[in-house]
């Protein structure tokens, strides 16, 4: 038998594939993944208090304090 | 449609009028570039003394020339091969330039914590080009990893205006990190693959 060896992403099961994908990003843009990456990241950075990242510049809880009323 | 190709087609109402504008002025692609550049230095100057809105204004303006310079090119009919090098070497120059103006923001606030991740975010940011324009001399295409250019700059006006800049600094350090490391393993794989076809 001289069948292909499979490739990495074809051996992953599935979540270890979600991850893949994310870390090893092969999407173009306007695509549905990167609209997710794109609210990801942007969850990220607005709602990770300043404080948490030791921010020099930006102080307190953020929008987090803000959701909780803090 | 998706929310990033709909605000894409939100923002191209007004650029494809000032790229019009442009081609009928005659304006050369490489000037728009050059422009460009010395518009992203200023912004560099109003990170490194703190003035993030500022900044984040300038940037604004900067990255339009940055934007048009391609499309302007390709609507006049001077697109060349030197345009292509000299746009890429001056969009390196000003990507160094931003993060430069944070590390002296962040050094002159005595903050050596931050200034080594805004240098590592910049090692990176040029790792991240420069992977792509050396595999490209081996393989066809090395079109892998998010965090590219237009994204870089994108967070970097958002950490300007809503005053987020330690988050986005991770960001792009963490992506670009990811970027240069997929770049690096999808060349090995295509030249891998290569050696096996052969």
């Amino acid at each position: 038998m001289t069948g292909r060896r499979p490739s990495l992403e074809e051996r992953l099961p599935l979540p270890a594939l979600g991850v893949w994908r994310v870390l090893f990003w092969t999407y173009d843009r306007t695509t549905i993944p990167y609209d997710l990456m794109v609210i990801a990241i942007l969850a990220f950075v607005w709602l990770t208090p300043p404080d948490w990242l030791g921010d020099p510049t930006a102080h307190g809880l953020g929008l987090l304090g803000w959701f909780v009323g803090r | 449609m998706t929310i990033t190709s709909a605000i894409g087609a939100i923002f191209m109402f007004p650029i494809g009028a000032i790229i019009r504008l442009c081609v009928a002025l005659r304006i050369h692609p490489n000037v728009l570039t050059f422009v460009g550049v010395c518009i992203n230095l200023a912004a560099a100057w109003a990170l490194g003394v703190g003035s993030f809105v500022l900044a984040g204004a300038i940037m604004v303006a900067a990255n339009l020339f940055d934007f048009i310079d391609g499309k302007v090119a390709h609507l006049s009919g001077t697109a060349s091969e030197f345009g292509g090098f000299w746009d890429s070497v001056m969009d390196r120059f000003s990507d160094l330039a931003l993060f430069l103006g944070l590390v002296y923001l962040y050094a002159s606030l005595q903050r050596a914590d931050y200034v080594l991740v805004t240098a590592l975010a910049m090692t990176f940011t040029v790792l991240t080009s420069y992977t792509r324009a050396r595999a490209e001399s081996l393989i066809d295409k090395c079109k892998v990893g998010f965090m590219e250019r237009p994204e870089r700059i994108v967070l970097f006006m958002i950490g300007a205006f809503t005053n987020r800049m330690a988050a986005v600094l991770w960001v792009i350090l963490v992506l670009s990190v990811l970027t240069v490391a997929g770049r690096i393993f999808h060349t090995w794989r295509e030249l891998e693959g290569r050696k096996v076809a052969a």
